[in-house]
């Protein structure tokens, strides 16, 4: 193992490995609650609420992640008042018993934000395409029984949507790991940023990406392992009228 | 689907059959540049007075480009220059995309087992920017989250001074700059000559100060490709030259001379005797 | 801003050193997007008719080199082939080529996923019929199902376009001097205009990508219009409102669509 790389640098590495799944679960679990509202917002009677919605996802889906992440870190840095700033940048620790909860650093926080502000106009996307993909049938028999909008919506319209939508879903997470990458450019300690320290310092190019590469092969094919299996039973409780 | 995680294995089995597949053997590089008529030059961008964007006409000037054109001129070539910052410089001269490092690049005995160095043409001592008052003594350092750049010695050599300490490391000294005026690191290090020369154009200069103390003692050189001894004697030669006939002190009057942004006496010249650090 | 000249400041971020030095700032980016697109396609359309028209061993290769171009992120790939490459193959490969080849083999691969879905989505019976009436197989793929899958895959086409018009920003971290990196110059040497600065950016990518998309769907309408409805296309879910969808959903619809 040491002529692969020495300890030192794997431990870097793995470290690196696990910043890149706390940030993406982080961005993912934030992002896919605001993506729903963000659909259920597209498809709004009001047009002002429906065209700033377009709007947003517009703009976000347009422009590149890295610009973004940029932006939030200089740009905000130098917008927000200089109080909001300060707190940010002081550690906080919250200690429930054992568990010590620490404030994140500011790149990191500014990471997240940008991370989870680019993911949620994608998965709203997914979430919009899902309730699009449901016959809309299936909308006027509800209509026609007498159930309100928001009654369609919850037990008609949105539980096909949802199934619609888990593999394209899947796939945004998945893209929530690569993107977890382009962070290292505001300084957040990735797994990319790590295999470039780990190259600089040690030279070992091929080993240091070599094995940025695996982890990263890894996490994906975990999601997408996670999604098989959520097909097979899914469909199978399906077919048992379990749903 | 295992299609994810078997995807690995055939790369990685690709990748070794190029590695045992590559043994080409290449010309000697000085006579390649002379075939070409074009010397290939990686400096700063962001880093005056050693490397920036001239405004006046956006092109890259500094201390390191007037060194490196007369480099260029004794071999009678053009000069190209390849904006880099520190990360990136010794993967630019290992892939064959420069020629030479012209980019206050530190000699170390690591490093020397990568890229060869010619004499070194400049010297300095790795310090630290900070808000005014922040700073009393060295040993606070290892309480602060501290801003540097990466691929440089300043960065090793925090960490290793100072273990306690959190190391943030920047693309280049301008965004460790940023995140200090944002208070997201305490202090940010660097060679001292640098940071003089950054506070000196930062509008804001009034509230920072710099460390009056060094942690180390620098030299830098040239980056030339391992094994290109050639090209090494000719860089070697030139700098030599340049002291002789005072060039190299008209190169750095310009660049930290009195009348400019950031005046710093001239205490090594070229061929000095190095101190021990 | 005193002292601060707009013109020559746009110009530089418009052309970079451009004709005193190479090209780069928004024209190259458009250089790099386009090379990348061009070369993607045609990755893309090769990938997608490989996997339809081979078995066994050889479309599992196919596969499995296709899911770990779409597994890895862009950048370890453009570090990989900016880095690794030129010292594995001792060739002095231009800064340019290692960024256009880093985001064409990622995008080839999403493609030839679209591609392939888009292929399998046309109804069996258009195949069988053109079999039965004596075509060969590459005869009925160039005649009978590319033509009908080109108009279900063109969403998808404009969709990975657009994305490589961003992730051209990429190259940033390997000093091509691109729009990014040129901004972020800018913003070096000025320093107290970062929320302007990447504004502006942000904003230039919006106008390149939204004229993209513009087009796109200004050609794509002109062509629905014309094309006559129920042509045996199984892939009428694949409306062009679909817009970023990921590269599974077209697996997925298809094993719908059959089920």
């Amino acid at each position: 193992m040491h002529n692969w790389l020495e300890p030192k640098y794997l431990a870097w590495l793995e470290q690196g490995f696990l910043v890149t799944v706390m940030l993406s679960a982080c961005a993912a679990l934030c992002a896919t609650p605001l993506g729903f509202v963000l659909a259920v917002a597209r498809t709004a009677r009001t047009s002002a609420i429906a065209r700033g919605a377009a709007a947003y996802v517009f703009v976000i889906r347009n422009s590149p992640l890295l610009v973004q992440l940029l932006f939030w870190y200089f740009g905000a840095a130098t917008v927000l008042p200089s109080a909001w700033m300060n707190w940010l940048n002081t550690p906080h620790a919250v200690t429930l018993g054992t568990l010590t909860l620490r404030w994140p650093s500011f790149e990191l926080f500014a990471g997240w934000v940008g991370l989870t502000c680019y993911t949620t106009a994608f998965i709203g996307e997914e979430f919009l395409a899902g309730m699009r993909g449901v016959n809309p049938a299936q909308g006027q028999a509800a209509a026609a029984l007498g159930m309100s909008r928001y009654a369609t919506l919850r037990y008609v319209i949105l539980p096909q949507a949802l199934r619609i939508a888990t593999p394209p879903l899947a796939g945004q997470y998945m893209n929530v790991v690569k993107n977890s990458s382009l962070t290292m450019a505001i300084g957040v300690g990735e797994l990319s940023y790590m295999s470039r320290q780990v190259d600089t310092e040690s030279f070992r190019t091929f080993q240091a990406f070599g094995t940025a590469t695996v982890f990263y092969v890894l996490a994906i094919a975990v999601i997408e392992a996670a999604l098989v299996l959520w097909q097979r039973t899914g469909v199978r409780a399906l077919q048992r009228g379990r749903v | 689907m295992k299609n994810r995680t078997w995807g690995a294995v055939p790369a990685a089995l690709l990748m070794a059959l190029l590695v045992m597949g590559s043994n080409a053997a290449h010309a000697d590089r000085l006579d390649d540049i002379k075939k070409a008529g074009v010397l290939r030059v990686a400096a700063f961008d962001s880093n005056p007075p050693f490397g920036f964007v001239d405004s006046k006409d956006n092109q890259i000037a500094g201390l390191d480009v007037d060194y490196a054109r007369a480099v260029a001129k004794s071999l009678g070539v053009k000069l190209e220059i390849q904006p880099t910052n520190p990360a990136n410089r010794i993967a630019f001269l290992k892939s064959g995309k420069v020629d030479l490092v012209f980019a206050n690049f530190t000699i170390t005995d690591e490093r020397k087992k990568e890229v060869d160095f010619s004499t070194p043409y400049f010297a300095s001592g790795t310090q630290f920017i900070a808000k005014k008052g922040v700073f009393k003594s060295p040993e606070q350092l290892n309480s602060l989250r501290i801003g540097a750049d990466k691929g440089t010695t300043n960065e090793q050599q925090v960490r290793a001074k100072f273990p306690n300490a959190t190391i943030v490391a920047y693309d280049d000294t301008p965004f460790a700059f940023a995140a200090l005026r944002t208070g997201n690191v305490q202090a940010i290090t660097q060679d001292g000559p640098k940071l003089v020369a950054l506070l000196a154009r930062v509008p804001d200069k009034a509230n920072y100060e710099i460390s009056p103390f060094t942690i180390s003692n620098d030299y830098e050189g040239v980056g030339v490709p391992k094994g290109e001894t050639r090209l090494l004697d000719v860089v070697n030669n030139t700098l030599t030259h340049l002291e002789a006939d005072g060039e190299a002190a008209q190169i750095y009057d310009r660049w930290f001379g009195p009348k400019s942004a950031a005046p710093l006496p001239r205490l090594f010249k070229i061929g000095d005797p190095e101190k021990s650090s | 801003m005193n002292g601060f000249d707009w013109l020559p400041t746009l110009r530089y971020l418009l052309l970079g050193a451009f004709p005193a030095g190479p090209l780069g700032g928004i024209a190259l980016t458009l250089v790099l997007s386009v090379m990348s697109a061009l070369l993607a396609a045609l990755f893309g359309l090769a990938g997608g008719i490989a996997l339809a028209m081979t078995r066994g061993f050889v479309h599992l290769a196919l596969t499995v080199v296709v899911a770990f171009f779409r597994a890895i992120p862009v950048l370890m790939l453009i570090f990989w082939t900016f880095f690794l490459m030129p010292i594995l193959l001792h060739v002095d490969v231009p800064g340019l080529a290692t960024v256009v080849c880093a985001l064409a083999l990622i995008g080839g691969a999403y493609l030839s996923h679209s591609v392939y879905a888009g292929i399998t989505s046309i109804s069996d019976g258009q195949r069988q019929a053109a079999l039965s009436l004596g075509l060969t197989r590459w005869q009925t793929l160039r005649e009978v199902i590319l033509p009908q899958a080109v108009r279900v895959m063109m969403p998808s086409f404009i969709n990975q376009w657009v994305s490589l018009i961003k992730d051209t920003s990429l190259a940033y971290i390997v000093g091509v001097p691109e729009f990014t990196f040129l901004a972020n110059q800018l913003n070096n040497r000025l320093m107290v205009y970062p929320a302007q600065i990447f504004l502006f950016v942000a904003l230039v990518y919006l106008l390149l990508c939204g004229a993209l998309q513009w087009v796109a769907n200004a050609l794509l309408v002109r062509r629905k219009s014309t094309r006559l409805s129920g042509s045996g296309v199984q892939g009428d879910k694949y409306h062009e409102r679909r817009e970023m969808r990921s590269p599974l959903v077209g697996a997925a619809a298809t094993r719908r669509a059959r089920d």
